[in-house]
C-alpha cells in the first residue's frame, strides 16, 4: 500500500501527482471500425479527460482515481477488466507521464505499471524505432511536425531509447537540430505537450413543454425565439453556424410533426432562423395545436468573409435566404429561381435552377463611361445608330400559345386574328418564313416517328422545385417533357405595328401566336 | 423646458423615426458616375446622362414591338456584366430565356420571379388582377431585401385597367423603399405607371410611327426591318422625359435592335 510516511519505499501511485493510462489495441485480422469507439467508450467510463490519438490509441488522465479505486495497479486491473468485458485485450500502461505510458503500451502487451520516477528506466530497453510510430506535434501551438531521422540514429548504432536518452544534448542538437531535443525528451518519457481532451460532439438542441397548447404562428414565434436565442449564443461561442434546422412539434394528438430546413449558408442569427422556420410552417402548417416545441440544429463551421472596398455589395446570404423563403411562401417554390438554357432546339425551352445565395464578387472593373452631355442642350436632335453595342431584339413568350386564325394567300399569311383579349390581330404588312423545326421525334417506344401536337396546355418548360438547399457547382435541371414537336414559324408584322412570331403545328395544322417581338 | 427642434430631430433619428412620407434620404449625387446604371447602349446612355438613375423609379413604356423588352434585357445584361445581382418580377410570365442568353445576361445572377397568369380567366376576371397584386408584393419583398443592382417590374402586357386599379399609394411606397439606395428600379409597361421625382420615363416607339394618328402601312413599316426572308430587327425612336424642379426636360434618342438570328 502506498505510504506517504515512507518515501523510500516505491510508491507507484503517490496521491496528488499526475497519473496517466494509455490503451493501445494492436492490429488484428478482425479489427473493425467499431474498435475506435470502443476504446473511447472504455476511457469515458473512467475519466472525462481522455485524448483519442488514433483509432487504436487512447490516453486517459486518471489522476485522482486513486481516491476511488486505489493505487495504479488496481486502476490498471479495472481497465483490463472493463476491456475484457467488451471483448478487447488492449495493451494497458499506467505511468506518471503520458509519453511513458504511451510508449510502454505500444511496446508491451498486457498491463504494465511504471513506477513513479522510473519512466526513463522503464523506457530504456524499448527500441528506438517505436518513436517513429508516434505522430506528435512539436508543440501545442504549432503545426510543425518533426520527422524522426531514424536511419541516422540506426547508422550511429543506437538501438534503444535508453541509448538515445544517454547522448549529450548539445552534440545531438549540433548534428540533428533542435528537434532532436524533442526526441530525446520523448525517449526519457517526458511529456512534450499537455493532454488535449477529446470533446464529445456537442448537441445543439433545445425544447420546451408548453403549459397550454398553442395554435397559430404568432405565439409559436415567441417560443421559437426563446429556444433559438441560447442556441445562437452557443453556436457563436463555438464559431459554428446552423447548416440544418429541425423543428419538431408534438401535437395534442400525440403525433410528432417535424420540419427540416436545409439552410444555404451557415446562419446563427436568431431573427433569420426564426423567420425561416415560421415561413416554412406557414407553408406547411401542422394539423393540430402544439404542446411541445423542440429545435435541433446541425452545426457547421462558420463562414469566413473577406470584405472588400472596391466591389459592389451584394445581398447577404441571410437576406437572400429570407427573401427566397418569403418568395416561396408567396409565389410557390417553383415560381422563382435562376433561369438556365437547356440543350435542345425546342423553342422557348428553359430550366429553373435554385438562385444561389452566395455570389463571388466580380473583380472586373466596371466600365463606367461618363456620357453626360455637356451643357443643358435639350434641342431635339437625332443620333446615328452606332455599333458600340448590339441590342438584340427580344421576344416575349406566350407561355400558353394563343390560338389564332391565319388567312393564307400564295402560301404566305395575309391576316392574323384571335379571340384573345389584347390580341386583336390585323392584316399582315410584312412577313418572313416559314422556318421549319422539329424534334424529339426519336423519343418513341415503338421506334416509329410520332409527332406530338402543340397544345396550349403543354408549355415547354421544366419546373425544378426550389428549396433552401446549398447551390451545387453544377445546376440540376431536367426537361419535364420530351414530346416530339414539328412546326413552321413565321415572323409577321401587322398593321397595328406589332410584330409576332406565329407558328403552325404541322400535325394539327393549328395556328398559334407563340411570341411577341419587342 | 420645451424641446428644441434640433433635440427633437436627434431623438427621432435615434429611434429611426426620422423618415416619413414627405422626407427622404438624401439622393445620390447625380454628378457621380456610380449614381447611374449604364444600359450599355451608347446612344441611349448619352441621352440619359450616363444611364438609368439609381435609387429612383424609372419607366420604359411604349406600345407592343417598340423595343421595351430589348432595352430592358440590355440593361440587365449590362448590370450582370458588372457583377450586380438583378431581379426580374415577370408579372405575366413572358420572359424568354433564349433572348436573355442572346443579350448576354449572366443568368446565374438573375432572380426570375414568374407571376401566376391564367390565359383565359373567363368569369374569373379578377384572377389576373390578383396575379398583378401578387407580383407587386413580390416586387416589394425584393426591394426590401436590398442590394440588388437592378430590379425590374415587367408588366408590359398587363391591361391598362388592371394597372390603374392598383392603389396609387403602391408606387409611393415603392419609391420610398428604393430612395437613397444603389438599386435601379425599372418599370416596363405600355403606359406610364409611376416615376419618382428624379427618375425618368423612356417612351419608345418604332421609327416612323406616330401615336394617335391614322398612318399608312408605309409609315409603320419603316421601324420594322425585314430582309429577303428574315426578320432583321427594329429601329426605335425614344423620348426621354425627366421631371425637374422648374423645367420639363425631354430629349430623343434613336437606336436599332438586331434579331438574334442576325446578331
Amino acid at each position: 500500500m502506498p505510504s506517504p510516511s515512507n518515501p523510500q519505499s516505491p510508491t507507484p501511485n503517490p496521491f496528488g501527482k499526475p497519473l496517466y493510462a494509455c490503451l493501445y489495441r494492436p492490429p488484428a485480422l478482425d479489427h473493425s471500425a467499431a474498435s475506435a469507439s470502443t476504446l473511447v467508450d472504455i476511457a469515458q467510463q473512467f475519466s472525462p479527460r481522455y485524448e483519442r490519438h488514433r483509432d487504436d490509441l487512447v490516453s486517459i488522465d486518471v489522476t485522482g482515481l486513486g481516491h476511488l479505486l486505489g493505487p495504479a495497479p488496481v486502476i490498471g486491473e479495472e481497465l483490463q477488466r472493463d476491456a475484457t468485458s467488451r471483448g478487447l485485450h488492449p495493451h494497458i500502461a499506467i505511468g506518471g507521464t503520458r509519453m511513458a505510458a504511451m510508449l510502454v503500451a505500444l511496446a508491451r502487451p498486457g498491463l504494465t505499471v511504471i513506477e513513479c520516477g522510473g519512466e526513463a528506466e522503464a523506457l530504456a530497453p524499448i527500441t528506438v524505432g517505436l518513436l517513429a510510430t508516434i505522430d506528435f506535434q512539436v508543440s501545442t501551438f504549432s503545426a510543425e511536425r518533426s520527422e524522426l531521422r531514424l536511419e541516422t540514429l540506426q547508422r550511429w548504432g543506437l538501438r534503444t531509447l535508453g541509448e538515445l536518452a544517454a547522448l549529450p544534448p548539445a552534440d545531438l542538437v549540433a548534428r540533428l537540430g533542435r528537434q532532436a531535443l524533442t526526441w530525446q525528451a520523448m525517449a526519457r518519457g517526458e511529456d512534450i505537450r499537455p493532454l488535449v481532451p477529446t470533446l464529445e460532439e456537442e448537441r445543439f438542441e433545445s425544447s420546451l413543454d408548453l403549459e397550454w397548447p398553442i395554435e397559430g404562428l404568432e405565439p409559436l414565434s415567441f417560443v421559437l425565439t426563446r429556444l433559438l436565442e441560447p442556441l445562437s449564443t452557443r453556436l457563436e461561442r463555438r464559431d459554428r453556424g446552423a447548416a440544418v434546422l429541425h423543428v419538431v412539434l408534438r401535437l395534442v394528438t400525440r403525433q410528432e410533426y417535424a420540419r427540416r430546413l436545409q439552410l444555404p449558408s451557415p446562419l446563427r442569427d436568431v431573427r433569420t432562423l426564426r423567420t425561416l422556420a415560421l415561413l416554412d410552417l406557414e407553408s406547411h402548417p401542422p394539423d393540430a395545436a402544439i404542446d411541445r416545441v423542440a429545435v435541433i440544429i446541425d452545426p457547421t463551421p462558420g463562414r469566413v468573409l473577406q470584405h472588400t472596398l472596391f466591389t459592389r455589395a451584394h445581398p447577404t446570404p441571410e437576406q437572400l435566404s429570407t427573401l427566397v423563403a418569403r418568395l416561396g411562401a408567396l409565389m410557390g417554390h417553383d415560381r422563382f429561381g435562376a433561369p438556365a438554357v437547356v440543350d435542345t432546339y425546342r423553342p422557348g425551352a428553359f430550366a429553373m435552377t435554385a438562385f444561389a445565395t452566395e455570389h463571388k464578387p466580380d473583380t472586373r472593373k466596371s466600365e463606367v463611361r461618363s456620357l453626360k452631355s455637356e451643357g443643358e442642350d435639350t434641342s431635339d436632335f437625332r443620333l446615328q445608330t452606332s455599333d458600340f453595342s448590339r441590342v438584340v431584339s427580344a421576344l416575349r413568350r406566350c407561355r400558353q400559345p394563343v390560338p389564332a386564325r391565319v388567312a393564307m394567300a400564295d402560301g404566305r399569311p395575309v391576316r392574323v386574328t384571335t379571340d384573345r383579349r389584347g390580341f386583336a390581330g390585323g392584316a399582315v404588312t410584312r412577313c418572313a418564313g416559314p422556318w421549319r423545326s422539329s424534334g424529339n421525334w426519336w423519343n418513341t417506344a415503338t421506334g416509329k416517328s410520332e409527332v406530338g401536337s402543340l397544345k396550349p396546355e403543354s408549355p415547354s418548360v421544366s419546373l425544378t422545385p426550389v428549396s433552401l438547399t446549398p447551390v451545387s457547382q453544377t445546376s440540376d435541371f431536367r426537361l419535364q417533357t420530351s414530346r416530339a414537336w414539328a412546326r413552321d414559324e413565321w415572323d409577321v408584322a401587322l398593321n397595328d405595328g406589332a410584330v409576332y412570331r406565329i407558328v403552325q403545328d404541322r400535325v394539327t395544322e393549328a395556328w398559334f401566336i407563340d411570341a411577341i417581338v419587342d | 423646458m420645451p424641446l428644441a427642434r434640433v433635440d427633437l430631430e436627434s431623438l427621432l433619428r435615434t429611434r429611426r423615426l426620422d423618415r416619413t412620407l414627405t422626407t427622404a434620404l438624401p439622393p445620390l449625387d447625380p454628378r457621380d458616375d456610380a449614381a447611374c446604371a449604364p444600359s450599355g447602349v451608347f446612344s441611349l446612355d448619352a441621352r440619359l446622362g450616363g444611364g438609368f438613375p439609381r435609387g429612383q423609379l424609372s419607366e420604359v413604356v411604349g406600345p407592343r414591338s417598340s423595343g421595351r423588352t430589348s432595352v430592358m434585357l440590355q440593361l440587365v445584361a449590362a448590370a450582370t456584366g458588372r457583377g450586380e445581382l438583378v431581379a426580374l418580377v415577370d408579372a405575366l410570365d413572358m420572359f424568354d430565356v433564349e433572348s436573355a442568353a442572346a443579350a448576354g445576361i449572366d443568368l446565374d445572377r438573375l432572380l426570375w420571379i414568374r407571376g401566376h397568369v391564367v390565359s383565359n380567366p373567363g368569369m374569373c376576371r379578377d384572377t389576373n388582377q390578383r396575379a398583378l397584386e401578387q407580383a407587386i408584393r413580390a416586387f416589394t419583398l425584393v426591394l426590401h431585401a436590398g442590394n440588388f443592382g437592378v430590379v425590374v417590374f415587367d408588366a408590359a402586357e398587363a391591361p391598362a385597367d388592371a394597372i390603374r386599379r392598383l392603389p396609387f399609394t403602391t408606387w409611393l411606397r415603392l419609391q420610398r423603399i428604393v430612395e437613397g439606395s444603389q438599386t435601379t428600379c425599372l418599370l416596363v409597361g405600355a403606359e406610364p405607371m409611376a416615376r419618382s421625382s428624379a427618375g425618368l420615363t423612356l417612351r419608345l416607339r418604332p421609327e416612323g410611327s406616330r401615336a394617335s394618328e391614322r398612318v399608312g402601312i408605309e409609315d409603320l413599316g419603316r421601324g420594322i426591318r425585314f430582309g429577303k426572308c428574315l426578320f432583321e430587327g427594329l429601329t426605335i425612336d425614344g423620348r426621354v422625359v425627366r421631371a425637374r424642379v422648374r423645367e420639363r426636360e425631354e430629349a430623343t434618342v434613336a437606336f436599332s435592335t438586331v434579331a438574334a438570328d442576325c446578331a
